[in-house]
């Protein structure tokens, strides 16, 4: 299964092998006016013929899963919007955060293809009718907060956003669009914690309900979507709902279906990594073997994080995965998330991947809930314990404990990140116990035996 | 993420007679910034941004100024510098050397790089050299992970790292002058 042409990195050369020339074409920030002259914009203009209602039903039609790592269809949360009440603002939040550990796919459209993410932006705001739209963006994200920065003042002088924007369209909504940088925070990638850092606050997450449609940033109606998930609306309205279907894969499993393409980041170790779009499906043995050249030094594939640490791992014998929304019941991993494996070789201490995962979680618990707080401190210790040998069977057990007690599964947190952190340490330890147990001493439980 | 509290309630915070909050300043924020906003504390990130970026870190008589011109508490300055690990309350060294140690890194092998610049400034992750020219960091991913193992120095990333690199762009950094503004 192969694209016959880019969609989202249609502009961006050397991400479909094969089509355009993988690591040789050189690439350059597209600017507003060579968007338009590639029929950029286009979409925003069909759009806008177009009655609000009717592009949401569009997007729920096409069944646009949300690339930022839940996979929620755009259109269904789109439309729990209340009507426009009249009363105040209502807010886009564009999640630019991709501090997921593994993912840069996000990345690589803000400094190549901007445009095509304001694009989206302004689709979404005619479709829900919101008025302003922040850009949120990771702190370290330095280059391409500039880039975007560029690119959102070509858009007002292009006539898209501010007073007369949106195409300078009578009739048309105002839409005002401001780059937010964040600072050094994982935590604010989940989306309530992101609304309290664009409210100038820490960023803890917040208790659901109230849900973000309903009372969002500045307690008013707020969409919160990822990056690629608004890029995949413009080529969507552009070429139709089924067209958008015929690309990607019905679920096998009864679930909803996986359309359309993604980008998917390779890291690891691999001959050729990078992001590389492909169709919702694609196995991963084949983005290793065809897309990134296969295995570095000719090496045998022992395992990979399946899409972001906190999906956990697929183990040696799930090469052939498929990369859908399938993923989590198939493989028994949390799920697609971001879709950017990291491939380890035959050489890898799967005990160092553990650790070193554990270590991210425990830096990066915001520390409001108590299971996450401390578990994830304890996992961290238990880990490293393990990795210098000094632990016991027992150590292991209580990893496994500590792991499956934190989480919205279990009940026991506010987000998300406790989940992570528990699957990504059940996974490894489940798929690669016998390298955990061979660093384990066996512990001996005194037994008294007494004879009469 | 951590917590930091002011030492205690009777703490004397360091001040200087120039405000950092200057009736120039505060218009052109205004302009720039909190008319960005529908609430004023939403422009609390972006003046935080812009005096770490300044000052290389966040002062205490600043937060005071800053609470005072957005109406909120100093406390809620605090408890927003303090989250953030990009802010710092001590001043972070003319050059911020931020080492990726996320798991693509770790598995292309970073270690040698935050080994090396450990032994060549003789600080460790988080410690500032006495003579405030490095910070070093061990940062978690990048987002640049195809192109591990990857470093920031300052704002600008460096991928595909190797030891003889960093080497010569810690000689570069020295060659910066104290005072100076080195992006
Ligand atoms: C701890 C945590 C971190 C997250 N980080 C990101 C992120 O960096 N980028 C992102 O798009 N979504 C992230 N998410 C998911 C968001 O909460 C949210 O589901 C997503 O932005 C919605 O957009 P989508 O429906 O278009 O995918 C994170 C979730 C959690 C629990
Ligand atoms: S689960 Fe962890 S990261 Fe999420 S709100 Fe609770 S403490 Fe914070
Ligand atoms: S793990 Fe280092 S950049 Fe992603």
């Amino acid at each position: 299964m192969r694209l016959t042409e880019p969609v989202l990195t249609k502009r961006i050369p050397g991400c479909v092998p094969g089509i355009s020339d993988g690591g040789t074409a050189a690439r350059a920030t597209v600017s507003f006016e060579q968007y338009k002259a590639t029929g950029g914009y286009a979409s925003l203009a069909k759009a806008l013929d177009m009655e609000p209602a009717k592009v949401i039903e569009f997007v729920k039609e096409a069944v646009v899963r949300g690339r930022g790592g839940a996979g929620f269809p755009a259109g269904l949360k789109w439309s729990f919007l209340p009507q426009d009440d009249g009363a105040g603002h209502r807010y886009l939040c564009i999640n630019c955060d991709e501090a997921e550990p593994g993912t840069f796919k996000d990345r690589l459209l803000c400094d190549f293809d901007p445009h095509l993410i304001l694009e989206g932006i302004a689709i979404a705001c005619h479709a829900c009718k919101l008025d302003t739209a922040y850009f949120f963006i990771r702190g370290e994200y330095h280059h391409q907060a500039k880039v975007m920065e560029k690119a959102i003042q070509e858009a007002y002088a292009g006539g898209i956003f501010g007073k007369g924007g949106l195409m300078r369209r009578p009739g048309a909504l105002s839409v005002d669009c401001f780059l937010h940088r964040s600072a050094g925070a994982y935590i604010c990638g989940e989306e309530t914690g992101l609304l309290e850092a664009i409210e100038g606050k820490r960023g803890w997450p917040r208790v659901k309900p109230p849900f973000p449609a309903v009372k969002g940033l500045f307690g008013r109606p707020t969409i919160i979507n990822n990056v690629e998930t608004l890029a995949a609306v413009v080529p969507i309205v552009e070429k139709g709902v089924a067209w958008w279907k015929g690309i990607g894969v019905e679920s096998s499993l009864g679930g909803m279906p996986s359309y359309g393409t993604k980008l998917m980041g390779v890291s690891g170790h691999v001959n050729r990594p990078g992001v590389f779009e492909a169709p919702l499906g694609v196995k991963l043995s084949t983005l290793v073997n065809d897309y990134c050249g296969g295995m570095r030094k000719g090496k045998r594939f022992k395992g990979a994080i399946a899409g972001g640490v906190s999906m956990g791992v697929l183990g040696t014998d799930q090469f052939d995965a498929a990369m859908d929304f399938d993923i989590g019941r198939a493989c028994n991993v949390l799920g697609l998330g971001t879709a950017c494996p990291t491939i380890f070789d035959e050489d890898t201490d799967m005990v160092m991947v553990a650790r070193n995962i554990a270590r991210f979680f425990k830096n990066e618990s915001c520390g409001q809930c108590t299971p996450c707080r401390e578990g994830s401190g304890w996992i961290y210790k238990l880990l490293c314990r393990i990795e210098q040998g000094s632990a016991t069977t027992a150590d292991l057990d209580l990893l496994l404990e500590l792991g499956m007690s934190m989480g919205l599964t279990p009940g026991t947190t506010i987000c998300g990140l406790a989940d992570g952190n528990n699957w990504a340490i059940r996974t490894i330890v489940g798929k690669f116990r016998g390298e955990f147990e061979k660093r384990v001493k066996p512990k001996f439980v005194p037994v008294h035996v007494s004879a009469h | 993420m951590s917590w930091k509290t002011k030492p205690s309630s009777t703490m004397q915070i360091p001040r200087r007679a120039e405000p950092y909050v200057s009736p120039a300043v505060a218009e052109r924020w205004e302009r720039e910034i909190v008319a960005k906003y529908h609430v004023r504390q939403g422009a609390l990130m972006p003046i935080l941004h812009e005096i770490q970026h300044e000052h290389r870190c966040i002062p205490y008589q600043a937060m005071v100024e800053v609470a005072r011109f957005l109406g909120i508490s100093p406390a809620e300055v605090l408890d927003c510098a303090t989250f953030y690990e990009e802010f710092s309350l001590e001043p972070r060294g003319r050059c911020t050397i931020g080492i990726c140690q996320s798991i693509a890194c770790e598995a292309c092998d970073h270690k040698p790089l935050l080994d090396h610049c450990r032994r060549t400034l003789g600080i460790e992750p988080g410690e500032t050299t006495s003579d405030g020219a490095f910070t070093l960091l061990a940062m978690e991913c990048l987002g640049s992970c195809d192109t591990a193992p990857v470093a920031l120095f300052n704002e600008t990333l460096h991928e595909k790292l190797d030891v003889p690199t960093v080497d010569r762009l810690i000689a570069q950094a020295r060659q910066v002058p104290a005072g100076s503004h080195h992006h």
